[in-house]
């Protein structure tokens, strides 16, 4: 087991610093520049120069990158250089907003999925497996940003439920936290929520169809025992691999959903840094995002060892 | 060679409701004109001050509040289409960052509605010495920056300073020559110049004559966006990063008594109907530019006014005629037909419908523009305001007389928004009759500016927000040392004549001077003028005295939440 942990290290490691050199070069490879996208109409080529010259793109990029890596070492990510606000209390911020966004929509897509794989399988053939279906295929095709524009117009302009935008931190006002963000976090998990099911549905045959279930049927253990006990607990190893798995589909949806919902969370920052070419910000968050995919795999793989013991047994042997 | 002649019937009124009239008398005009620049543009509408219900076209600027209707308090919140960028006035660049300024940083010179500069900070307009080289300024007395602090000519002087020299400036070119700044005493400022140049005191009604606290600048220098410190209603609160800005009452402002709201947040909402959908659901209270497409629905709730202002600016074609070598390098024709040729260019012109596209594209909210002179501008005249007419049939002419084979395939790099896109099309549709082949090349923002820069294109679609001061609105674009003159356009004539009307100090001759240079713009055409943006802004009924500007600056300072 320690050795196989090490070895997951140094692969993350691995490609954490590949993740940093592609993002690196690939966002000066881009046309255009902070400075040009930072004079935006207003650009005269002698302040292009100044601003240039100020955030050290005028130097090469070995430089450039040393100084990125050197500093990000040491915990100092820069300064946005549209903002001039340091990157790291803009990450440190923007992270709290996409984190609570991204637990709720597992929670919200966890829910749904879990429960309609479930009621789809048990079910199976009749309208409440062709209605599962039928809302899966809608959450996996629809697109967030028309949900999400859809959410807004019926859910908050014509029946006032919910706000159409605005964020209130947890700490604040809880209440109000969660109300700002329930539109969103439902929107989010729409997609998770349809892979979920799929999942759980086509698990849960499988599970239903095996020997240990005829068993446990034979035992006489009434069916929410058999069904919950036995074929779900088995069917969610497989569950809990997507959800890793989806993990960067639900952060590429938050990009979408931040923006609808004007949050301030890291989807946003990332995609307006883009647009915006800020060097500094972009990779910082990139830094962060591999960092974090990295770590979130990790544990998952270290989760099927506590879901599933043989795992754990073979990692030892 | 033929040209675009001013007596020619090719020109006339491009008003919708005048064309049918004058494509009749078009002959009876151009004889009654001959030796003139026939007719001009009529201005949209008349300007009026309110009504929900205004038909498109005119302009809406809503009206102060009367502080009898309005209650004490509350949070505005704003939307907003993009992020400002840093909230330093010295370096902003962004026009969004200038509505946040209005509320916490006031300038020595404000628009007022006509467009005309009117004293902020100052007491009065600028004495201008007799040889143009010194302007006087008087200061207003009693007032404290938001930090406590004594505003007065010194805090103005090291302001004024602070946008000469610090690196990265966005107000140095807008200040012109500018050789010294003089405090005779506390309520004055004499600045100094080393040559005339007129558009200073409008430069002053921007953010180069916005004055920050002496004592932040000490204090955070390069760094003050982080905690901008000016004189105003409201004071600067808290930022965050590309989602909100938030500001607050200043109970320190010498008008302090006129301020009834609390605190004002701007919240950044990129997309047009999720900021529509904001106001309508009463998130917002306030959202700034509103999309063409969205405003009549919106026109029609009885929950919202749409406030309606004609931009200074315009959208524009820019022709790649010696940008090759990309801008700052020598001029260098990209040898294109379309770049050398001048008939080329007018045949391009006179195949744009610039009626039909304002129609059908933009419901009629935008207007024709022939020229980088708004007719709202105090500088406009009837020869500012000629306009090409319509004419596919001149245009393949003039593509005949030219040797080009028809069709004449161009490629326009356009921003890949989905209006840039709508309106590219639109153009392909309409200048295939004047014999072009147009090949739509959409990229990014950002790359579009890089491309501009490199002179890697033939034609480009962009527009320019636009200044008070046409000398901003046309000297750095056509000008041959412009610091935008992308189009790598050289035109001797045209250098005098803008450098004469930006070193004279007498009004009626500025006005005839850019008169005429909108005729050679229109004989050489490296830009094609095509149509002037309407600052939309959608207002809740529940506020009074939100106002619009020609400036486009949305004046959310001394509204309040009606009783």
């Amino acid at each position: 087991m320690r050795r196989y942990l090490l070895n997951r290290l140094w692969q993350s490691l691995v490609t954490l610093v590949l993740a940093t050199i592609v993002v690196f070069v690939g966002v000066r490879a881009l046309p255009g520049d902070p400075a040009l996208a930072l004079a935006g109409e207003d650009r005269d080529p002698e302040s292009l120069r100044a601003i240039r010259q100020q955030y050290g793109l005028d130097q090469s990029w070995l430089v450039q990158f040393w100084q990125f890596v050197s500093h990000a070492a040491r915990g100092d990510l820069g300064q946005s250089i549209r903002t001039g606000a340091p990157v790291r209390s803009m990450i440190l911020s923007a992270l709290p907003v996409t984190i609570e966004l991204s637990v709720l929509a597992i929670l919200i897509a966890g829910v749904i999925g879990v429960g309609a794989g479930v009621v789809a399988a048990v079910r199976r053939g009749g309208p409440a497996e062709w209605a599962a279906n039928a809302l899966a295929l809608l959450g996996l095709s629809v697109p967030h940003f028309w949900l999400g524009l859809m959410a807004i117009l019926y859910l908050s302009v014509a029946l006032g439920l919910f706000p159409a935008s605005g964020f209130v931190p947890f700490f604040t006002n809880p209440v109000d936290n969660l109300h700002h963000l329930i539109l969103p976090a439902l929107i989010l998990g729409t997609g998770l929520a349809a892979v979920i099911m799929r999942q759980t549905r086509s698990s849960m045959l499988d599970a239903l169809s095996a020997d240990y279930i005829r068993t446990a049927e034979a035992k006489g253990l009434p069916p929410k025992a058999v069904i919950g006990k036995h074929a779900l607990r088995n069917s969610l190893i497989v569950v809990v691999t997507i959800v890793g798995l989806q993990l960067g589909a639900l952060i590429s949806g938050a990009v979408v959903t931040e923006r609808i919902f004007a949050l301030p969370g890291f989807g946003k920052l990332t995609v307006d840094a883009v647009f915006q070419r800020d060097y500094p910000v972009i990779q910082a968050v990139v830094l962060v995002t591999a960092t974090a995919y990295i770590v979130i795999n990790l544990l998952v793989d270290l989760l099927y060892s506590v879901i599933d013991p043989r795992i754990r047994v073979r990692g030892e042997a | 060679m033929t040209r675009r002649l001013p007596l020619s019937l090719t020109r006339f009124t491009v008003s919708n409701r005048h064309r049918k009239a004058a494509g009749a008398a078009a002959a009876a005009i151009a004889l009654a004109l001959v030796g003139t620049a026939c007719s001009p543009v009529q201005p949209a509408a008349n300007d009026t001050s309110s009504g929900a219900q205004t038909p498109s076209g005119q302009d809406v600027f809503g009206e102060p509040a009367d502080a009898s209707q309005v209650k004490q308090g509350g949070t505005l919140t704003v939307a907003l289409s993009a992020d400002p960028d840093k909230l330093d006035p010295t370096l902003s660049r962004s026009l969004y960052s200038r509505y946040v300024f209005h509320t916490m940083c006031e300038k020595l010179y404000d628009l007022g509605s006509d467009a005309k500069v009117v004293p902020q900070l100052a007491t009065a307009l600028p004495t201008i010495s007799s040889d143009g080289l010194s302007l006087t300024i008087p200061l207003k007395q009693g007032v404290k920056f938001a930090d406590g602090g004594t505003f007065d000519s010194n805090a103005v002087k090291i302001s004024l300073n602070r946008d000469l020299t610090l690196a990265g400036s966005a107000r140095k070119s807008e200040l012109g020559p500018i050789t010294s700044i003089e405090t005779p005493d506390p309520k004055t400022v004499v600045i100094k110049l080393s040559k005339p140049f007129a558009p200073l005191t409008a430069a002053l009604a921007d953010r180069a004559g916005m004055v920050l606290s002496p004592a932040a600048v000490a204090k955070l220098g390069a760094n003050f966006s982080n905690a901008p410190v000016c004189v105003g209603p409201f004071k600067f609160a808290s930022r965050v990063a590309q989602n909100s800005i938030k500001v607050v009452k200043d109970p320190l402002y010498y008008d302090a008594a006129k301020v009834h709201l609390d605190a004002i947040e701007y919240r950044i909402i990129t997309d047009s109907s999720i900021r529509s959908a904001n106001l309508k659901s009463g998130d917002a209270q306030v959202a700034d530019s509103l999309s063409t497409q969205d405003t009549p629905a919106l026109q029609k709730d009885d929950s919202v006014t749409v406030l309606q202002s004609q931009s200074l600016g315009y959208q524009g074609l820019t022709i790649n005629i010696g940008n090759s070598n990309g801008i700052g390098n020598p001029l260098k024709s990209l040898g294109t037909p379309l770049a050398k040729d001048p008939r080329v260019r007018q045949a391009l012109a006179l195949s744009i419908d610039r009626d039909a596209l304002v129609k059908s594209l933009f419901g009629g909210l935008n207007t024709v523009a022939c020229s980088p002179i708004s007719p709202k501008s105090e500088f406009t005249s009837d020869a500012a305001q000629v306009c090409p007419a319509h004419d596919p049939a001149k245009a393949k002419q003039l593509l005949a007389d030219a040797g080009v084979n028809t069709p004449y395939k161009v490629e326009m790099v356009t921003s890949n928004n989905p209006d840039s896109l709508r309106l590219a099309q639109a153009l392909q549709g309409m200048v295939k009759e004047g014999g072009f082949d147009l090949v739509i090349k959409p990229v990014e923002y950002a790359a579009l500016l890089d491309q501009q820069d490199r002179g890697d294109f033939e034609l480009l679609q962009l527009g320019w927000s636009g200044r008070v001061d046409p000398d901003a609105n046309i000297f750095n674009f056509v000008g041959t040392t412009g610091s935008q003159n992308v189009s790598g356009y050289s035109s001797p004539d045209l250098d005098k004549l803008l450098t004469d009307a930006r070193q004279s100090t007498d009004q009626a001759q500025r006005v005839k001077l850019y008169g005429d240079v909108v005729t050679k713009l229109q004989q050489d055409d490296p830009i094609i003028y095509m149509y002037r943006q309407r600052n939309l802004t959608g207002v809740s009924k529940k506020l009074l005295g939100i106002q619009v500007y020609p400036d486009g600056v949305i004046r959310t300072a001394f509204a309040g939440f009606a009783k």
